[in-house]
């Protein structure tokens, strides 16, 4: 029973995870919080529904969804946050939240008008229905499959942050700027690439969440995004190894609240970590001393 | 006029409300404090004011005082560790609040109704109260910005270090700001729950911060003019685009992105600054060239709130 709930906890902590790496990396980068990303999650399980409803194998709905969202994201920088960097930066600040609430508005009622406020669900044979047991646990093809995903994807794009020569410039832009300006680095193109990995990831894990939940409606994305809000502060602000960590353990506590704690105490317990973590220790869990803070104003 | 105000009121009591809270919203940003808690305090001062009223039988006229004033005490207590965060970190940290707080209603079943909500509340407050009390916070915030508090706050918002050097103390303008900005919500919260009959967790949640912080910044983080005008556009735009029936949220949302994108100051701000400049032109015509310089640096820079 515990083994199961942790493991369960570890699968949908991993679809955490999905999700917001992108919001952090968008965060690290560009410094603003984006919360359009929550609204793109829903686009992308929305265009992956529609996409095999109209009779296209899984695999080519979900990589459609995949470039979409990553393309929408794209558009939101280089027409929204772009926009306003010309401006004073408290202005831009308050802004850019504003903004992406108005596109996130947008999204969510466009989604709504198309799916006449029902809530959708993926064909029953989209993805095979196999499960495995053993060690006294039952576990999904589909969250092997989850599981396999996200391991490769947070290795990817580690490798891909440290190794190559653009990842590093996306590093050096997301410390200095205009540092990384003088030293060649065409910040643009940094943003665009870090707009359109987010995106991406977060269709994959609308898509995922849709499956794995059978369920697809047009306020799907709200949850997630308060969820985004307690990994990023956990694991760091901008901490992409600590944003993984911390969404395994939320994923992990969330099980084990939902199983041993009376219904509603999780939340309570979820968001007050989340404020004493903040007051305590607002770099995130993760985070040492050296880690650059960012919290008082610079 | 009257009949257009007759066939809507509803809708212009809802204005006021939210104008109520825009107020709350206001002045803690006003400071440079990045706080979404209004939310929070409006819940409870709502939830105070009901069960006050409810369960103890008190009349109405006490209780929306005490909401208010819970409202006060909360925004006291939430200053004190909040005093280490800035920016973002602030607003993430209210945003938990405001989430334990909605969880804790929705968990206190026997107290607060649960996730049903505190229903059977008897109507104490029509549109006259919540214009009084709107009346008395929009004189007692513009006694409070003419005065030395209020160039405090002015000064904090543009640059923290510039105002603590000059001798205004942060963590007490801060703490002030929390108390007010408390007072406002829970009085508006425990009026809204005198005048809607019932009041329900989710109501003060995500998309109350949402819809308050939208209204000041599209109206102004300044003036007291700007959440007049933040909070029509986005109560009184919905019901004017209902013609486009489905498609009217889309509209808002569009409205919204364009407002910031041209006018990152907010509406009522731009224009009042936009009034000044005139005046100031039409009382000393400088020569025409400088001028435009002028107005072109100002435009691009605004009110310089950077941190540069």
């Amino acid at each position: 029973m515990l083994a199961q709930q942790i493991l369960n906890g570890l699968i949908s902590g991993a679809i955490y995870a999905l999700f917001a790496l992108g919001f952090n990396l968008i965060f690290g980068v560009q410094k603003v919080l984006n919360l359009a990303h929550g609204a793109i999650f829903m686009s992308g399980a929305f265009i992956a529904y529609y996409a095999v409803e109209g009779g296209l194998p899984f695999w080519l709905a979900l990589l459609i969804a995949m470039v979409v969202c990553g393309i929408a994201s794209v558009l939101i920088d280089r027409f929204g946050f772009q926009k306003l960097r010309k401006y004073s930066q408290m202005d831009a600040e308050f802004g850019a939240l504003v903004i992406s609430i108005g596109i996130g508005q947008i999204l969510t009622s466009m989604a709504q008008k198309l799916s006449q406020t029902k809530v959708l669900s993926f064909p029953f044979d989209t993805f095979p229905v196999e499960f495995f047991r053993g060690l006294g646990m039952r576990i999904s093809l589909l969250q092997i499959t989850i599981a396999a995903m996200v391991v490769v994807l947070v290795v990817f794009l580690a490798l891909f942050l440290q190794r190559t020569t653009f990842g590093r410039q996306v590093r050096a832009v997301a410390i200095n700027p205009r540092a990384s300006a003088l030293l060649g680095i065409n910040a643009r193109s940094v943003f665009m690439l870090t707009f359109f990995i987010a995106g991406a990831m977060a269709a994959l894990a609308g898509v995922m969440i849709g499956l794995s939940f059978n369920s697809i409606q047009f306020m799907m994305g709200e949850p997630y995004m308060l969820k985004a809000f307690v990994v990023v502060v956990l694991g760091g602000l901008g901490n992409l190894g600590g944003a993984v960590a911390a969404s395994l353990l939320l994923g992990v506590g969330q099980a084990l609240c939902a199983a041993y704690l009376p219904p509603g105490l999780s939340d309570i317990l979820i968001f007050t970590t989340l404020f004493v973590v903040l007051i305590f220790k607002p770099n995130g869990l993760f985070g040492g001393a050296l880690a650059p803070a960012g919290v008082g104003r610079q | 006029m009257i009949d257009f105000l007759k066939a809507n009121q509803p809708v212009f009591d809802f204005f006021l409300l939210t104008l109520g809270f825009a107020y709350s919203q206001q002045i803690v940003l006003r400071c440079g404090v990045f706080s979404l808690a209004s939310a929070a305090f409006a819940a409870l001062g709502a939830y105070c004011c009901a069960i006050l009223v409810v369960n103890l039988g008190l009349p109405p006229l006490m209780a929306i005082p005490l909401g208010a004033v819970l409202g006060g005490a909360a925004g006291y207590l939430v200053s004190v560790p909040l005093a280490r965060l800035r920016g973002v970190y602030q607003a993430i940290a209210t945003l938990a609040l405001v989430e334990v707080v909605v969880a804790i209603t929705l968990y206190a079943e026997p107290l607060t109704g649960g996730a049903v909500g505190f229903n059977n509340i008897p109507k104490h407050v029509g549109t006259v109260e919540i214009a009084l009390a709107v009346a008395v916070v929009i004189y007692l915030l513009h006694a409070l910005s003419i005065s030395r508090i209020g160039r405090g706050f002015d000064a904090l918002r543009q640059d923290e270090y510039v105002a603590a050097s000059l001798g205004v103390s942060s963590r007490g303008q801060h703490t002030l700001a929390f108390i007010v900005s408390g007072l406002i919500g829970g009085l508006f919260g425990g009026l809204q729950s005198m005048y809607a009959y019932s009041v329900e967790p989710h109501q003060y949640g995500f998309s109350f911060m949402v819809t308050t912080l939208a209204a000041i910044i599209l109206g102004g983080r300044r003036s007291l003019l700007g959440p007049v005008i933040g909070s029509a556009v986005v109560i009184l735009l919905p019901e004017i685009s209902r013609p486009l029936a489905e498609y009217r949220m889309v509209v808002v949302g569009v409205v919204m992105v364009l407002v910031v994108l041209y006018t990152p100051q907010g509406l009522g701000d731009t224009f009042l600054s936009w009034l000044s400049h005139r005046r100031a032109s039409k009382q000393a015509p400088p020569p025409a060239k400088p001028l435009a310089a002028d107005a072109r640096t100002t435009k691009s820079k605004g009110d310089t709130y950077g941190r540069a």
